[in-house]
């Protein structure tokens, strides 16, 4: 520890600065938020995401229709039925809860990326909101929730499209709703954390191909994850995807299960928004 | 009373930037924070709106606490930052729209108050036009334009000029004075002493974090250095304070000579006294701001270090 040598009795000790700073993140959390303040950072992002409508819905329509015709239809004459929880469903059944769940996984984590990681460190559109009058956590919440939008809008283009293809009906396309919404949030607060703590833009493809792509792969998107090798087993029901797909796939599931699956989920949403709130309180505020 | 900063102190790593800064600003008063490069200008006026959290210190703004109540207290302020940074997904009339409904204005009275400032900041030709289309001078305006949405009762106004052509900065000025005369207080970085003297009612020196002196930009220049400036060069320090002791005058070394600070009753001697010793130049010149800056910390403003 040193002190300036200007004026001992006026300088505040580093350590003592150090130790502070710690707790700036969660002291700024009492502030909460103002729906009217979020909403107006939300509409900004409708309306960049407004203007080109065409392009930026093409993506979550196109690939769920692309993988339950491909796989769904092109799989299931191989497959016939497969056996899930004690239940049997056909693959198409089977493959739309996964392509719902792959579908906001992908949007929600990549909206909460690149779209924070642009916002903050090239358009500085955060620091610009901050001069108005917006606190912190109104900025971060409407990203989240613009995340989750997004993540939203590809699974319910999944939903639909299942739905018209009489792959799933409206009540278990109701019954999935409020999992499918914590999936958004939880992803989206995942695609934040990568924003947050990537120091250039090419690192945001780290956690795409060593957490995104895995979950993708092996948390039962495609096949039930009682075929992986017990190890492999292990690691995917860890990650989050996994009690998100259980929830939307096995919705007769008893309902203390299902509470430990929302409980699950909630706990990652919980971890992934803290180290974002933080990590991104930092880069705001020096 | 309209802003209040008392005790603010910024330490990064082991460097205090800011140094138990306090002063405060009144209505219808541009004050201007003067110092070179790294002086402390910008983290000081972070710290007053609030980008910048303050290791010691507080700032009230109408008497709410920017840090207890940020969200209050920048409903009454503008900034407009040193980069500007527009939003890029917009044109100018949708960026301030934005900014209407950041301030909790929607529908018709946003679009009503977007055509106002439009039209104040003389962007009207340029409404349809994305940041990138703009020139810098434009830019400026539309962050300007940005920074007035909510009728703000301080505007902080941060390197406003830099990078601009003496035309546009000219505008921008006369734009400043309007928002002042209707009654805004205006806080105001720079490192050009024509613009805080032609604008500014009062002047804050910033040297290492610390204010070192403030007053009005006229009394601070007939105070500590006097009328006018001879620059001489080509002469040693010891030509030199042989004059300067006997007229009992002010010289600083700058630049690649020596500063001579003289009032209207020693122009002339001074000026002879000197040219019989034929430097290589010799000039005179009105005293400003700068010159008090070199009189008052020995560092040069533009030259960023000590000459």
């Amino acid at each position: 520890m040193s002190l300036p040598t200007h004026d001992s009795r006026l300088a505040t000790p580093n350590s003592q600065v150090k130790t502070e700073s710690r707790f700036i993140a969660l002291a700024s959390l009492r502030h909460g938020f103002v729906l009217r303040a979020v909403g107006s950072v939300w509409r900004r992002h409708a309306r960049v995401y407004r203007q080109s409508w065409l392009v930026n819905g093409l993506s979550p329509i196109t690939e769920p229709v692309l993988y339950l015709l491909g796989f769904g239809f092109g799989l299931a004459p191989l497959l016939k039925t497969i056996e899930y929880h004690g239940r049997v469903f056909t693959y198409q059944e089977f493959i739309a809860p996964g392509m719902v769940a792959s579908g906001l996984l992908f949007q929600s984590s990549a909206e909460g990326a690149y779209g924070t990681y642009i916002r903050t460190k090239f358009q500085h559109t955060w620091q610009t909101m901050l001069t108005a009058p917006l606190h912190f956590n109104d900025v971060f919440a409407a990203d989240l929730l613009w995340a989750a939008t997004r993540g939203l809008f590809a699974a319910l283009a999944t939903m639909l499209v299942s739905l018209l293809f009489g792959i799933l009906g409206v009540r278990e396309i109701v019954f999935m709703f409020p999992a499918a919404l914590l999936g958004c949030l939880t992803f989206a607060a995942f695609g934040m954390c990568s924003a947050a703590l990537a120091k250039r833009i090419d690192h945001l493809n780290v956690p795409i191909f060593l957490i995104v792509m895995p979950m993708f792969t092996l948390c039962g998107t495609f096949f039930p994850r009682d075929n992986l090798p017990p190890m492999v087993r292990r690691f995917s029901e860890l990650l989050p995807l996994s009690p998100l797909i259980d929830l939307l796939r096995d919705q007769n599931a008893p309902v203390l299960l299902l509470a430990t699956r929302y409980g699950i989920l909630t706990a990652w949403f919980l971890i992934f928004a803290a180290i974002a709130y933080r990590s991104l309180h930092r880069k705001m505020f020096r | 009373m309209t802003l209040n900063a008392n005790g603010l102190w910024k330490r990064y790593g082991e460097h205090d930037v800011v140094r138990d800064v306090s002063f405060s600003v009144s209505a219808g008063e541009i004050v201007g924070l003067l110092g070179p490069n790294g002086a402390g200008k910008s983290t000081t006026v972070g710290m007053l709106y609030g980008s910048v959290i303050p290791d010691r210190g507080t700032v009230t703004i109408d008497g709410t606490d920017v840090r207890i109540d940020g969200r209050r207290a920048r409903e009454s302020i503008g900034v407009v930052t040193q980069d500007d940074n527009p939003d890029p997904d917009f044109d100018v009339r949708g960026n301030l729209r934005c900014f209407f409904d950041y301030h909790g204005v929607r529908g018709e009275a946003a679009e009503r108050g977007a055509e106002q400032l439009i039209a104040q900041v003389g962007l009207t030709e340029h409404a349809k036009k994305v940041p990138d289309e703009l020139s810098g001078g434009l830019r400026r305006r539309l962050a300007l334009a940005r920074a007035l949405v909510g009728t703000p009762k301080i505007l902080f106004l941060d390197e406003p000029t830099t990078g601009l052509d003496p035309d546009a900065r000219q505008d921008f000025w006369r734009i400043i004075l309007e928002v002042r005369d209707a009654g805004t207080a205006i806080i105001l970085t720079t490192h050009y002493m024509d613009e805080a003297e032609r604008l500014c009612d009062r002047v804050l020196l910033i040297q290492d974090g610390t204010i070192v002196r403030t007053g009005q930009p006229r009394e601070l220049i007939a105070a500590l250095v006097g009328d006018e400036i001879l620059e001489v060069v080509g002469l040693t320090e010891r030509d030199l304070q042989v004059i300067s002791d006997e007229l009992k005058l002010i010289v600083r070394p700058y630049g690649a000579g020596y500063v001579v600070a003289v009032n209207s009753e020693t122009t002339e001697y001074a000026w002879q006294r000197l040219a019989v010793l034929r430097p290589s130049q010799l000039t005179r010149r009105p005293a400003n701001l700068e010159d008090v800056f070199l009189r008052v910390t020995g560092v040069s403003l533009d030259r960023s270090g000590s000459v």
